[in-house]
């Protein structure tokens, strides 16, 4: 449903988004995970057809995002960081108007306004003025603009920043419930917020993606397992099962190295050393060690400058008020 | 054009959501009250003298009265088109709500000629305030109505020339602020340069008088419709569009 080939973004010398590449597939929630500055924002926005890339090419339901801007964002729905808001316009006259310009049609208009309040439980603000909701309405009156035109594809970055916890299950759940009949791309830089909500993950760091993966194999390589590079001179076939029989060890791949040698990556629970007892079965064998190593994953840096603690994201700074 | 009228709705319903239009309407209203009863007065005085055989055989109110009226609302408007352009783009910039407008299934054309719509109603809503005094004069006198319709029609179109350079530096800058006193400065300049030119030498000074907004305006208070004035206020205002276009366009690349 979104494809997203070598994206690059400069601005000037600097290069914010660097060769992204990436697919989403109709009526999946795919989320974006990087910490703040990775180019979250930015590929988002050239997703949404806001700013057009410096190189490489985005197709939105079919439609080449930069070559037919229209039919692409006709079927886009976005809530960028900041809900955009018109602060002297009700809610029902702000929804009115974006439906007015996402094209849906005259005669619709009320009903797909009425049916975007009830969605995102709005209905009760119709008539108060955006600059006077609250920081949750706001991000749901966010929300159900993007919902509007009943797009094939949402956008979402950071819906849920500045929320207070109990606001932030909710949005988890609408974006949940959303996501049955809408593709989704929602970012965040907080980890349990993708295995909570999405079912693909891809990870950006200074504008490059690092990984992608279910939430639930990258948990548990980031929180459940410590993993081992070892060489071994040995022939293949017993050493799987030898090693894996080891207290501890959760996982063995085993490839041949060309010179008749083997690699090995040994995964084990975290707090369980296993060197000890790798290197005896090894030796105990008559094979030769010749390697033994722990293996320090690049996304472990990464995870490092994620927030893995829910109760921090109060302690950020709030963004500044629309307007009164 | 179902989008143009939406989004230039969208511009009015706002002018008017805030104190804008009505600082702006009443202002307009206050200042053009007082040249109108200033004008009259002196106008009256000399209508005056006239009956007494002092003055010149005929009294046009059509030119003593009309026509320096208009001349002295396009100073008006020099002060309070920029109040009504200062914030169309920089306050979408600044809180956000340009990246709803540029995600929309809308063109840059589209969006652009909304806000000078918008503008031009409110601006057009201020004129039409005036109506108000000119009636009063053709219940009282006598005058010509065509003058008076190709003063507002000149109204019109100089407007546009100003809401347009608006526009465009309001594309230019976050701040509304900003983006007014700099249109300030612009209009004014495009105002007094032929004061400048006055100054150069002749060929400098055909230059500047054809550049200023104010030259081509003369004859639309006199009555007079020259296709000269009319080709250089349209291509001012499409001109002016064009660069906000631009603008608009490069903030985009720029992000
Ligand atoms: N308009 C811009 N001009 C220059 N640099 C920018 C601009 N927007 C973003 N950046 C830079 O690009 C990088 C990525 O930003 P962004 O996409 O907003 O990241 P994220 O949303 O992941 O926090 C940051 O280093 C940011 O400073
Ligand atoms: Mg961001």
């Amino acid at each position: 449903m979104i494809e997203v080939q070598h994206l690059t973004k400069r601005y000037g010398p600097f290069t914010a988004v660097d060769d992204v590449t990436f697919r989403v597939e109709a009526g999946e929630i795919l989320g974006f995970l990087g910490p703040n500055g990775a180019g979250k924002t930015t590929t988002m926005r050239i997703i949404t057809g806001y700013m057009p890339a410096t190189e490489g090419k985005v197709i939105v339901a079919g439609h080449d995002v930069f070559e037919a801007p229209i039919e692409a964002k006709k079927r886009t729905g976005y809530l960028p960081e900041t809900p955009p808001l018109y602060p002297d316009m009700t809610v029902r006259d702000y929804l009115t108007f974006v439906a007015r310009i996402k094209g849906v049609a005259g005669r619709e208009v009320r009903g797909r306004v009425d049916d975007v309040m009830k969605r995102t439980h709005v209905a009760d603000m119709a008539s108060r003025h955006c600059a006077k909701l609250s920081k949750g309405y706001r991000q749901r009156v966010g929300l159900a603009q993007a919902l509007i035109n009943n797009p094939d594809v949402l956008i979402l970055d950071e819906p849920t920043a500045g929320l207070d916890p109990k606001q932030i299950i909710e949005t988890r759940q609408l974006i949940k419930e959303l996501g049955g009949s809408h593709t989704t791309v929602l970012s965040t830089h907080i980890l349990p917020e993708v295995s909570q909500t999405c079912h693909r993950v891809v990870i950006i760091s200074k504008g490059r993606v690092v990984a992608v993966d279910t939430p639930e194999n990258l948990t548990a390589r980031l929180r459940g397992s410590e993993t081992m590079f070892l060489q071994v001179a040995a022939t293949g076939g017993e050493i799987e099962p030898a090693l894996a029989g080891i207290p501890g060890v959760t996982r063995v791949a085993v490839t041949p190295s060309g010179d008749g040698t083997l690699g090995v990556e040994v995964d084990s629970a975290r707090g369980h050393d296993v060197r000890r007892d790798l290197a005896a079965a090894i030796v105990g064998r008559g094979w030769g060690l010749l390697e033994l190593r722990p293996m320090r994953m690049s996304l472990e840096d990464i995870f490092l400058h994620l927030t893995t603690d829910e109760s921090t994201v109060e302690a950020q700074p709030e963004p500044e008020a629309v307007d009164a | 054009m179902r989008n143009v009228i939406t989004l230039a709705r969208k511009e009015l319903s706002s002018y008017f959501a805030s104190p804008i239009a009505s600082i702006v309407m009443g202002f307009y209203a206050l200042l053009f009250g007082y040249f109108f009863y200033a004008l009259l007065a002196f106008f009256e005085r000399q209508s005056m003298q006239m009956s007494m055989g002092m003055g010149p055989m005929t009294m046009n109110i059509n030119q003593m009265l009309i026509a320096p009226l208009f001349m002295n609302a396009t100073v008006i408007a020099l002060f309070v088109l920029p109040m009504i352009t200062m914030r169309t783009y920089s306050e979408e910039k600044r809180s956000g709500t340009i990246e709803l407008l540029l995600t929309a299934p809308l063109t840059d054309v589209q969006i652009i000629l909304g806000k000078f719509l918008g503008a031009m109603g409110l601006y057009a809503a201020m004129l039409a305030v005036t109506l108000l005094h000119m009636a009063v004069l053709f219940y009282y006198g006598d005058p010509e109505w065509r003058p008076v319709a190709t003063g507002y029609l000149g109204m019109l179109l100089l407007g546009g020339c100003f809401i347009s350079v608006g526009l465009l530096i309001s594309s230019l800058t976050k701040n509304q602020i900003v983006a007014g006193m700099v249109t300030f400065a612009v209009f004014l300049m495009l105002w007094v340069i032929n004061w400048i030119g006055s100054f150069a030498g002749p060929t400098a000074q055909a230059v500047l008088s054809h550049l200023s907004i104010v030259e081509h305006f003369d004859d639309f208070a006199k009555g007079v419709i020259d296709t000269n004035h009319l080709v250089y206020y349209v291509s001012f205002i499409v001109f002016g569009l064009f660069l906000t276009a631009k603008s608009v366009d490069t903030e985009r690349w720029r992000g």
